[in-house]
């Protein structure tokens, strides 16, 4: 301080400056909206842990029976992103929104911290030894009497599990999953000789599902998907999809036609239908009539059939004649040609193999009811909520004497237990899964564990090596060395833990004995009374009840109804009229059966579900499980007696039922607005016919036309963007223009597209394809600063080009940050939004504790309120639009659209912010700097794409009711990523981090960012590959070509925004000689 | 009022400039009469406890929604826009009338203006300061309100001079130095009447340094004269630039139904409008209060009325206007938000507002009850309902029902907002009460200028000499 050496003391001056500089600094700190935390670094950091560094972990996703592979990112650490495992061949580096929610099961708040003993009505926590001391002492007293019933996986965990309960003298597992496909199953055994055949779509010219819900939940979703998408990204050569089912579920609603048959009927019709390909058509008009369907329909779809090679039937229905169904169905897509091409039974997914039946697990309650059962052990499965009451699982449960559980949560089930030995979550365990025959998947922990649980495996081996008798099956002290001692010692298994999956075999245990029951002599009664039919399926997001503890699947919109947070009941809107019904009206749907209650929800007035019919999901309702689950909308197995398919002994969820209003109504919790365009072009479509397929039966000039005009896209090929030469003129796109190109081609058949043909030939060339995107959309992504970035208009003399001058030292004005989304692949499945959510630490807003005041001292907890009021955080949403079916007709389309920042070139919400909280930097990015925003919400209102999100409360703050992230839900966020506090505007970055990560890698490494090095996190998880992101200035991207494609269009092009988001338009297979809707 | 018999009565259509006081006869009646009103009374003190009640819930409010988050407000999205911005408007238009009437009126020698200038004047200042608590309580994080305002800093970092936000910044602050000034200056003579009547000794100081030393000299009055003149005409653009601005917040959106080119003289004639039905609020009251209705005659009333007519007919021309361009544009957004506007959700507040600032107003055009003080305050309490709702229907239903189907919305405002609303008219009413008990709501100045002077040494004569002058267009001449 003082230089003056004479004095000793502290001059009066200095003392006077430390005294301002430490207030001003305590002033300062104290100031700080932010608590003050304290960062300690690693004095010896852990092996393979570099502070700020991630490490990637190769393992299998437990979150159904599918096993895909997923690759874990673990910072400091700590699993904080699920991406699927490119290298695993079921999933091929797609990972779904359960998939990607497991890490939320990871980290559940309310996950067992420990192992829990029950005394009296409560579960209290006790020790390890305690409790397995307690477990071993009732096994030896149990013998052959003990039950484990075991979620339905794949791997050598199940084999491993009989051989340990033999040990003990008890019979082996029941592998239960209530989600399992059971009668598809038990038909492809009986057809192909394998559970599951690969299906794949590419092949196909024609699919028709009959309630095969390949996107939603039937088998597979993800490898289903990804099939899918491919075989409708050949556009033109793309199979169609004909839907036939009670109720238009996801899968449906990618179909390009649903025949809405009446629940029960659907065996009818597949037999007709297969009836009719062997050539005797004599039952269709019967089958018509119980379906309550046009007859002409079903012959068409028959002719269809007999004549595209190869064409395939699924079928996944729900009814007492499920296997039926599904042997029909098989016996047509035999018929077609589609054993071998289309269904791979030489690739056999085998994840779901083992599944016990609903058959099963009632013998068992017969047993448990009995009394015979003297100890009962459920690890994964949730039997106490996913079957239905009227089973009595849980009354049967009361008769077992000892009820162990190894749930990592308070569920259903385990609130009945004695014991509980929670299982360390999946991402935390060791092990393997077999998802297709011959390939093994390795599982192996990301991280340590974050509770004291212990997996079940290790539970087991040290529950035997406790035993006399058990003693000897078991060398290996923990799983994880019986794992490394079958596949060849620890140094081979740490090689194959490296890419995760392998080819080999699992240890397997023989498939249970099942009787092959005789078809029934008649027909199969439908279980219930009334005037309607329920069908209850399972959720695509919640499946039967597991996703419901986890926030983000369920603040995730339903892909098909877009409601959060709340069970609905679907009933068609002409019904609804007719009773009186309005949406949100509470319904009361009671079956009548014995043993079943009425369900109340509110009523979702649904086009998609036939009239006769209401639809309820599975998966709410739960009175268990947790912060997220518990209390939050209604079970819908309540009203199901359990009747059966006697051929696969699946639980039938189908049944007759009544429709009553009940009183009192809620606001549905939706976050879908209007769902219809009102003809704004926000989701634009065409036919396979105007993109120049082979005309089949659509004759007409734009059709002609269309086939011999070469399409404007590949005329001017890729790299078009990067050419300086081409776009010295401005843009001229003009608004009256671009208003019509997705509309004019609306009318039906070849008249339309002939009358869009010469409106587009009126604006000047480059129309030439009816429907198509016109030449000039492509300079959308030439927006001013691209432009500028291109050299469009560099003007070396000029020096006022700023952080745009393309010689800018940053060499960022270069790029042009751009993304496609290819409507044609888009499913609507909502992985996307999930995959933003996880990377980009948005919080929920929906717990019913997360609401506001509505007065001084009370609070609106209604669970979803948040939502209510629209503020929902989603970055990326998917919007669904339907088009069509204004008469409540059947025949009506369904478009998806996510909907994410667009990047504007020329961005409404820069200009209108005060604080250039939002601004634009060079490589074409519309940046948002929470930090120096003051949340006027200027942007959010001069932003025509409404994608930017507010945070109305401190969703980030650990203090606050509203905090989306309580302990241990925070070790999850990504460290790249800031929180945002409240009163600051957010949205979608583009993944600005991962950019950025990707520059500052290639300047590490001495080179430029190579072209697809990287990618966003929703283009990353999309199982439909419908999003591509990357520099659109830079031909050596994916995106650069797709960005050009003809059937591209910006959103809202007419506002001149000059959008990053470049949208590919869907592509629709309309049935022939049927309106376009285009 | 109509029972008084009053001269005019036969008459009552004068050219605006001819306002007379024939129920004041000299200067000490003005002087005793109109400081007489700054005796606090019990009913003024009931007046400022509600005020005050009133204003503290609104601060109470503004605690809890700063602790919790914007959230406990109305929002929702996209509707990011909702009473507090609405509130704002509103305020900012009250505060219009203020400056129109002490300012253009008085370049236009309007005498009417009068005996109700300074209760506007003060109505502006008051309602201008209410008006700008509301950006910084509608913003996120109010703590960083500095933000907006363009300071030197380290960083570098200016405000996007680009964005409307920071010209209402400029404009507010621009119009609140002005405005506050004017009505000082106008202020000066009055403060010494006051000074001079003061028994209390630090009141007295207060008001002699307050007042400048006046001393009534000739020279002081022409100073006056010009320092007024002046910034009546240094006022007067401001009166026109301040809700052109504010209109612009909504105008350089590319919001359907805020994109017009026809929004500044929209705002200002709307602003102007509900600035003299708040004038009419206040006044009519107060005049009944004060027994003062000799004072503000309905000659005064009548001629406030008719410039309320011409700028409702101004206002609904604007309104009609933009229902044409939306059609005429050929643009569907536009369309299909006007029908919604008028036909679809917002059906009933699109109404209230066509009704009260368009049907009601038309009223007016009866001579009867243009001189009936109970429908005309009747009346001003549907225009500041109406006012207030106008600016709802263009920020509500433009923003819930914009590009985006998929987004649109419904709104519905929260307890915060309403305590907020509830509040805001606390705040300025506290002030105002405050005001009214210190300083003269009436200037007593001006009055004296139109009424004739007591010349004792000129016997009969004064009368004469005062019919003569034209009051207004000799301010101070007298004297």
């Amino acid at each position: 301080m003082s230089t003056d050496t004479k004095s000793a003391g502290v001059k009066r001056r200095d003392f006077l400056k430390v005294l301002g500089a430490a207030g001003a600094a305590g002033t300062a700190v104290g100031c700080s909206s932010q608590q003050v935390e304290k960062l300690i670094p690693y004095l010896v950091s852990p092996d393979n842990t570099v502070a700020g560094v991630s490490n990637y972990y190769a393992t299998t996703c437990r979150e159904c029976a599918s096993a895909c592979g997923v690759i874990a990112e673990v910072r400091d650490g700590r699993a904080i992103k699920l991406e699927g495992n490119p290298e695993h061949p079921l999933n091929r580096g797609a990972l779904c929104a359960k998939g990607q929610s497991a890490l939320q099961g990871l980290y559940n708040p309310d996950r067992f911290r420990g192992p829990m003993v029950r005394q009296g009505n409560a579960l209290v926590p006790t020790t390890w030894e305690t409790a397995l001391q307690q477990l071993g002492q009732r096994l030896r007293g149990a013998g052959a009497g003990a039950v484990f019933v075991n979620q339905a996986e794949s791997g050598s965990f199940p084999a491993f599990l009989d051989q340990w309960l033999a040990a003990f003298g008890a019979p082996p597992h029941l592998a239960y999953d209530a989600d399992a496909p059971l009668a598809t199953m038990e038909a492809n055994r009986q057809s192909f000789g394998v559970a599951w055949p690969s299906i794949d779509f590419t092949a196909a010219r024609l699919v028709v599902s009959i309630g095969a819900d390949f996107l939603d939940h039937w088998g597979p979703v993800v490898p289903q998907q990804l099939s899918w998408a491919d075989a409708r990204g050949k556009l033109q050569d793309a199979p169609r999809l004909v839907y036939i089912g009670a109720r238009r579920s996801l899968t449906g609603l990618n179909a390009d036609e649903w025949i809405a048959v009446r629940p029960g009927s659907e065996l009818a019709v597949a037999n007709a239908l297969r009836d009719a390909v062997g050539g005797n058509s004599g039952g269709i008009a019967q089958a018509a009539q119980a379906a309550g369907v046009d007859p002409a329909q079903l012959t068409r779809l028959a002719t269809e059939l007999a004549a595209a090679r190869p064409a395939v039937v699924l079928a996944g229905t729900s009814g007492a004649d499920a296997t039926e169904v599904a042997l029909a169905a098989n016996a047509i897509s035999q018929a077609t040609g589609a054993v071998g091409t289309i269904l791979r039974t030489g690739e056999a997914v085998t994840g779901f193999d083992r599944t016990a039946s609903h058959a099963d697990l009632r013998a068992l309650v017969q047993r448990m009811a009995a009394g015979a059962v003297p100890v009962l052990l459920v690890r994964g499965a949730n039997p106490a909520f996913t079957s239905p009451p009227a089973l009595g699982f849980a009354q049967a449960m009361a008769r077992v004497p000892f009820k162990v559980s190894f749930s990592s949560y308070p569920d259903e089930t385990t609130d009945l237990c004695d014991l509980v030995l929670p299982d360390h979550h999946a991402l935390e365990s060791w092990g393997d899964a077999q998802p297709l025959a011959g390939t093994v998947a390795y599982q192996q922990p990301t991280m340590s564990p974050v509770f004291n649980t212990r997996q079940t495996a290790d539970v087991l081996i040290a529950v035997a090596q406790g035993d006399a008798q058990a003693r000897g099956g078991f060398a290996q002290p923990t799983f994880r060395e019986w794992l490394a001692a079958r596949n060849g010692g620890p140094t081979a298994f740490a090689g194959l833990l490296q890419t995760g999956v392998a080819s080999g075999t699992v240890l397997t245990a023989p498939a249970p004995a099942r009787a092959a029951a005789p078809p029934p002599s008649v027909p199969v009664q439908q279980q219930g009374q009334g005037d309607f039919f329920l069908v209850v399926y399972p959720s695509p997001l919640l499946g039967t009840g597991a996703g419901a503890n986890k926030p983000w699947l369920q603040e995730l919109a339903d892909p098909v109804t877009k409601i959060a947070w709340q069970s609905w009941v679907e009933i068609h809107p002409l019904t609804a009229r007719r009773l009186g019904i309005a949406a949100g009206d509470h319904v009361t749907v009671t079956t009548g059966g014995a043993g079943t209650r009425a369900i109340t929800a509110p009523a979702y007035p649904y086009l998609g579900v036939q009239p006769d019919t209401v639809a309820v999901a599975l998966g709410r309702g739960h009175t268990s499980y947790g912060r997220y689950a518990r209390g939050i909308g209604v079970n819908p197995l309540v009203a199901l007696t359990g009747a059966e398919d006697p051929r696969s002994g699946a639980l039938a969820l189908t049944a007759r039922a009544q429709v009553t209003r009940a009183g009192g109504s809620s606001d549905l919790v939706t976050t879908e607005g209007s769902a219809r365009q009102h003809g704004r072009g926000i989701a634009q479509a065409v036919t396979a016919a105007e993109l120049g397929a082979p005309a089949v039966g659509v004759q007409g000039e734009g059709a002609t036309s269309a086939t011999t005009t070469p399409p404007q896209g590949l005329e001017s090929g890729s790299g078009q963007l990067a050419d300086p030469g081409r776009g010295g003129e401005p843009q001229t796109t003009q608004a009256g223009e671009h208003a019509g190109t997705g509309r004019e081609s609306q009318g039906a058949g070849g008249a339309g597209a002939a009358g869009a043909a010469a409106a587009a030939g009126a604006h000047g060339g480059g129309h030439d394809i009816p429907g198509m995107a016109s030449h000039e959309f492509t300079q959308g992504l030439r927006s001013p600063v691209a432009a500028e970035a291109q050299g469009l208009y560099a003007d070396s003399a000029s020096k006022d080009k700023g952080l745009y001058d393309p010689n800018h030292w940053s060499g960022m004005a270069n790029r042009r940050w751009a993304m496609t989304i290819d409507l044609a692949r888009c499913t609507g499945c909502s992985a996307c939004v999930v995959a933003c959510y996880a990377e980009n630490n948005i919080p929920t807003v929906g717990a019913p504790w997360q609401g506001r005041a509505t007065s001084p001292v009370t609070w609106d907890e209604r669970p979803g309120a948040n939502i209510l009021k629209g503020r929902e955080m989603t970055w990326i949403r998917l919007e669904r639009y339907f088009e069509g079916g204004e008469d409540g007709g059947s025949d009506f389309e369904t478009r998806f659209v996510p909907m994410l920042c667009q990047h504007c070139g020329n961005a409404p919400c820069e200009p209108v912010c005060p604080v250039y909280a939002t601004y634009h930097s060079p490589d074409g990015l519309n940046v948002q700097v929470y930090n120096r925003c003051v949340g006027t919400r200027y942007c959010s209102n001069n932003c025509p794409y409404k994608v930017r999100y507010f945070n109305w409360f401190g969703f980030g703050e650990p203090a606050r009711r509203q905090y989306a992230f309580p302990e241990p839900l925070n070790w999850q966020l990504n460290p790249d990523v800031t929180v945002r506090g409240k009163g600051v505007m957010e949205k979608c970055t583009f993944c600005v981090q991962r950019i950025r990560e990707a520059e500052n890698r290639a300047r590490l490494e001495g080179r430029e960012v190579r072209g697809d090095e990287f990618t966003t996190a929703c283009a990353q998880a999309c199982p439909s590959r419908a999003i591509t992101f990357g520099d659109a200035a830079d031909a050596t991207w994916s995106v650069a070509q797709l960005a050009v494609d003809r059937r591209a269009y910006h959103v809202f092009e007419e506002l001149n925004t000059y959008t990053a988001v470049v949208y590919l338009k869907k592509v629709n297979h309309p049935p022939a000689a049927a309106p376009a809707r285009a | 009022m109509a029972t008084m018999a009053h001269p005019d009565a036969r008459r009552p259509n004068l050219p605006s400039a001819d306002v007379q006081l024939p129920g004041v006869r000299d200067y000490e009646q003005v002087d005793n009469e109109i400081t007489a009103t700054l005796r606090p009374t019990g009913g003024w003190f009931l007046g400022l406890g509600v005020a005050v009640l009133c204003m503290l819930i609104g601060a109470a409010a503004w605690t809890y929604q700063i602790y919790w988050g914007l959230g406990q407000a109305g929002y929702a999205p996209p509707v990011m826009w909702g009473v507090y911005i609405i509130t704002f408007v509103f305020w900012v238009g009250i505060g219009h009338a203020g400056t129109l009437i002490s300012a253009i009126l008085y370049l236009f020698r309007a005498g009417f203006r009068t005996t109700i200038y300074r209760c506007a004047e003060a109505m502006t200042v008051f309602a201008v300061m209410t008006a700008g608590l509301f950006p910084i309580i509608h913003i996120g994080r109010p703590w960083k309100f500095f933000w907006l305002i363009p300071y030197p800093n380290w960083r570098l970092i200016w405000p996007q001079f680009k964005s409307p936000l920071v010209w209402d910044v400029f404009a507010i602050s621009t119009y609140l130095t002005v405005s506050t000034t004017f009505l000082y200056i106008g202020l000066i003579p009055d403060l010494a009447v006051l000074r001079d009547r003061e028994t209390n000794p630090v009141r007295k100081r207060i008001l002699a340094f307050l007042s400048l030393g006046w001393r009534n000299s000739e020279r002081e009055w022409r100073h006056f004269a010009r320092a007024y003149l002046f910034l009546a005409a240094f006022s007067t653009p401001l009166v026109l630039s301040v809700h052109s601005v504010v209109s612009l917040d909504f105008a350089s959106g590319i919001v359907p139904g805020w994109h017009a080119t026809i929004f500044p003289p929209y705002f200002v004639a709307g602003a102007i409008f509900s600035g003299i039905a708040m004038v009419f609020t206040i006044i009519i009251p107060l005049r009944k209060w004060w027994r003062l209705e000799h004072y503000v005659t309905l000659n005064h009333l009548d001629a406030a009325a008719k410039m309320c007519l011409f700028t409702s007919g101004v206002a609904g021309l604007a309104y009609l206007t933009e229902f044409f361009i939306a059609w005429y544009s050929g643009n569907p957004y536009e369309q299909q938000y006007f029908w919604n506007r008028v036909f679809g959700q917002w059906w009933w507040s699109a109404w209230i507002l066509l009704i009260c600032n368009m049907v009601l107003p038309l009223s007016l055009f009866s001579q009867r009850l243009r001189r009936n003080p109970t429908w005309l305050w009747i009346l001003s309490l549907f225009i500041n309902l109406g006012m207030w709702y106008e600016r709802f229907v263009i920020v509500v239903p433009s923003l819930s029902h914009e590009f985006e189907p998929w987004q649109w919305t419904h709104y519905m405002p929260s307890w915060v907002d309403m305590a907020f609303l509830l509040g805001s008219f606390g705040w300025f009413f506290m002030w105002f009460l405050l005001f009214a008990k210190q300083l003269p709501l009436m200037a007593l100045a001006e009055i004296k200028e139109i009424i004739p002077p007591k010349m004792h040494a000129f016997g009969g004569v004064g009368h004469h000499l005062a019919a003569e002058a034209r009051p207004a267009a000799a301010k101070g001449g007298h004297h």
